[in-house]
């Protein structure tokens, strides 16, 4: 498994106000997996998503990335963690403004102590295998909102991560954007990318192999998707 | 018309009392500036009042005439000056004799004028403690007692003659210790020294084998006649002791005035920081006003309100402090009597202090302030954040830095604005402090006065230079802190993006504060010959610079500090939950 969790809970408050965001949840990601979590807002995904990519602590249980245990990482560890085997992306891009489609995704390269030059060939390479190379001199604001999160997803992809984590990747984005980034997770998937994604779309779901559903923080549903990333759920092939 | 001051009046009360914190510290940048302004400039008015009032309350003379000559010959020629053309009055001639006095085992020089139980018409020393003289005392001139630590009833000795002090006076006409006017007989260089008198028929005993001087004071028929006389060794006016005794502020004023500028300079830096954040912070009401018809002028009027405002009372507030710090600061000499704060400030020194606060507010807001109200109403009500500049060098050569460095770099690019005013509130600062050092580094080359008392002119530039460089201090902690947090919150996003690629908390703690730091390297740079030119442009005489070392470690410590000062709220920023930023930041 490439990533673990044993009964992970995430609360908050106490008393009357306490929440349950994520409560006591049990999940097994293998490698080359793409997991769609599903739910309705404020049901504890994108927290989920959270624990798992060690961007937040749980309040109990354990989370494994590579048989290697995070929860209990420190603040250095967890972030050369995320720099070398997590790739983010987020529903509203974070794309650095001032920066170029290139610069912002040979940025993980360069945190991550690449040397400028290989950053910049592995961003690229990226860039092409999104299909924007042309606009790599482009800033985020002379880009469409699919052709950010595109470059957003290169970001992720920088430093080969392990796994791919999303958080709603497709809520800002029309349909006809919604699609590129569909073909793109699962050209991904195809690729043998593990990735969770975190969506209400159920589109997204057509791409992954495995759908879970979550209510009131806890796992509702969890199935296999059999035949998924055929293609022939989100239209036609441009 | 009054329906709009009205709604301007209500936003502005609001605003003031919304925003505390910055309001407390705006006022506070300002008030330094004006209040070390108020006090340069009051200084004069300290200084020549109680002189004023002093030569009036004594009778003091329009003229004193000392002839180099002694003995009968002295005599002699002071004869034909009382007959003099405008010559209206005289007393005198008095014998004085230029002696050494002891008292509490330290010595300094002393000049002895003998006098007569009687008083005169001209020069009727005040006495403030005590009684007039007797034979086998002395009276002590009020300064000089205070410098030596004289008390009445205490013994004393001039030149081996002990002699009990009866009382403690002033005078105007001499100035106050330590320029009375002491010199080795027949020698033309004054020395620091006091004044004392002691009973006419005592002063031969104290002279010993010294033949004597003597002294004439003179009434003209047109007191400011007196102007045109040649002052020398020989001869003085009222007016030249009123200068004499201006000399004891001197080198306090010119540090205060000085300094006045570097704090104008710091104070504009800090409020163009604070004004910036708070700009941005109302842009979401800038879109409001302009969406239910609000205008251009109205926008600017409406935020130009608020810093007048704020302006104004700084300017009140640093004329009251100043005006009432100078006499406890500078301490007009003891020498004089009456009151210096009888009377409210100079109208030029309320007008300055106005000037000076109203420039400052008005300067640092007028960018943001013009800036905010050309903004579009659609982009005013998103709320969205001036896009950061691109540098595109800068972000080429930190791909090559380690990641910390890369952070900062990349930082400062975002909001350059923001870098130069660090730029410049370290290059203030490194400039006042250089200053200072200087001053404090000159040696007294023609420290002509044998005494191990301090002199009084030395004591008074140090405190204003004290003074000066706690309130440099204190305002450019005030201006690192705000610059850095002001950072904090606009690199947010960018470093909670960062650390979500790996930056470690650290290195995005680290960033932050490098930002802070790197604008300060070329400030801290030229600082340092700023602060020698300022010292060279301002001095009269030859200045004498420290050692390098010296210099270095300034430099040094001014980086450090400001370092220290950013790596706080650096460190705090970075403790932030990254998902909590990222979830309020959207992009």
């Amino acid at each position: 498994m490439v990533l673990r969790a044993r009964g992970l809970t995430r609360r908050y408050g106490r008393d009357s106000g306490l929440v349950r965001a994520v409560d006591e949840v049990d999940l097994d990601v293998p490698a080359g997996q793409a997991l769609a979590i599903m739910g309705p807002s404020g049901c504890g995904k994108s927290t989920l998503l959270h624990l798992l990519g060690g961007l937040q602590r749980p309040t109990g249980g354990q989370v494994w990335l590579a048989d290697r245990r995070i929860d209990t990482m420190s603040e250095w560890a967890s972030a050369r963690l995320r720099r070398d085997s997590l790739g983010f992306v987020f529903q509203s891009f974070h794309l650095m403004d001032e920066l170029t489609a290139m610069e912002n995704v040979e940025l993980a390269a360069l945190l991550a102590g690449q040397p400028p030059r290989r950053a910049r060939q592995r961003a690229l390479h990226l860039l092409e295998r999104v299909g924007l190379a042309d606009r790599a001199a482009h800033l985020p604001s002379a880009l469409s909102g699919g052709q950010r999160q595109r470059v957003a997803i290169a970001r992720a992809l920088c430093n080969e991560p392990l796994v791919v984590l999303a958080d709603e990747p497709t809520g800002n984005l029309d349909s006809a954007a919604t699609l590129d980034v569909l073909r793109l997770f699962e050209e991904l998937h195809t690729a043998g990318q593990t990735l969770v994604v975190v969506t209400h779309d159920p589109r997204i779901a057509a791409v992954a192999d495995r759908v879970i559903s979550m209510r009131d923080g806890a796992f509702a549903d969890d199935r296999q998707v059999v035949g998924a990333a055929t293609g022939t759920v989100y239209g036609r092939r441009r | 018309m009054a329906g709009r001051l009205l709604f301007i009046c209500q936003l502005l009360v609001r605003d003031l009392r919304r925003r505390r914190t910055e309001t407390v510290l705006l006022l506070v940048a300002i008030t330094a500036a004006t209040a070390t302004l108020t006090l340069g400039l009051t200084l004069n008015e300290i200084a020549d009042r109680p002189y004023q009032q002093t030569r009036t309350a004594t009778a003091g003379p329009d003229v004193i005439v000392t002839p180099r000559t002694t003995g009968q010959a002295a005599l002699d020629e002071l004869a034909a000056r009382t007959t003099a053309a405008g010559v209206t009055d005289h007393s005198g001639p008095f014998p004085i004799a230029y002696l050494t006095m002891t008292a509490h085992g330290r010595s300094a020089h002393a000049v002895v004028e003998g006098r007569d139980d009687a008083p005169v018409s001209i020069d009727r020393p005040a006495v403030t403690d005590g009684t007039w003289v007797r034979p086998g005392g002395v009276v002590v001139e009020r300064a000089f007692a205070d410098a030596l630590g004289i008390r009445t009833g205490d013994t004393v000795s001039i030149d081996g003659h002990p002699l009990r002090v009866t009382g403690t006076a002033v005078t105007a006409a001499r100035a106050t210790y330590p320029y009375a006017g002491w010199h080795y007989s027949g020698s033309v260089l004054v020395e620091r020294g006091g004044l004392v008198w002691v009973d006419r028929s005592d002063i031969a005993t104290l002279a010993g084998s010294q033949s004597l001087s003597y002294t004439l004071n003179l009434k003209l028929a047109d007191p400011a006649a007196s102007a045109t006389y040649p002052v020398g060794d020989q001869l003085t006016t009222w007016q030249a002791i009123d200068r004499l005794n201006g000399r004891l502020y001197s080198d306090a004023q010119m540090t205060l005035l000085v300094g006045s500028w570097l704090l104008s300079g710091l104070a504009l830096a800090g409020v163009a920081g604070i004004v910036a954040g708070r700009i941005i912070g109302q842009r979401r009401r800038v879109g409001l006003l302009k969406a239910v018809g609000a205008g251009p002028a109205m926008i600017a009027a409406i935020h130009l309100a608020e810093y007048l405002v704020i302006g104004l009372a700084a300017a009140a507030t640093g004329l009251v402090t100043g005006w009432f710090a100078a006499p406890v600061l500078i301490r007009p000499s003891a020498g004089l009597i009456g009151s210096v704060n009888a009377q409210p400030p100079a109208l030029r020194t309320v007008i300055a202090a106005t000037a000076l606060a109203l420039t400052i507010a008005v300067a640092a807001t007028l960018v943001p302030v013009v800036r905010a109200a050309a903004t579009s109403t659609i982009h005013a009500l998103a709320d969205a954040a001036t896009p950061p500049r691109r540098r595109r060098w800068r972000i080429w050569l930190s791909r090559r830095l380690p990641t910390a460095l890369l952070i900062g770099v990349r930082i400062n690019a975002r909001r350059p604005r923001r870098a130069r005013l660090v730029t410049v509130n370290t290059l203030i600062t490194t400039t006042a402090l250089v200053a200072v050092l200087i001053v404090n580094t000159q040696a007294v080359h023609f420290d002509l006065g044998y005494t191990a008392l301090a002199n009084p002119r030395v004591e008074r530039g140090e405190q204003a230079t004290l003074v000066l460089t706690v309130v440099v201090c204190v305002l450019a902690l005030v201006n690192a802190v705000v610059s850095t947090w002001t950072a904090v919150l606009d690199a947010r996003q960018p470093l909670a993006v960062a650390r979500t690629l790996g930056a470690t908390p650290g290195q995005a703690g680290v960033g932050l504060a490098l930002a802070q730091l790197l604008p300060a390297v070329p400030g801290v740079a030229v600082g340092i010959p700023a602060g020698i030119g300022l010292v060279a442009f301002v001095s009269i005489g030859e200045v004498q610079y420290p050692p390098g070392s010296w210099l270095l470690a300034t430099a040094l410590g001014v980086l450090l500090a400001v370092a220290a000062l950013t790596a706080v709220p650096a460190m705090v920023a970075t403790r932030r939950p990254v998902v909590d930023t990222l979830r309020s930041a959207p992009t």
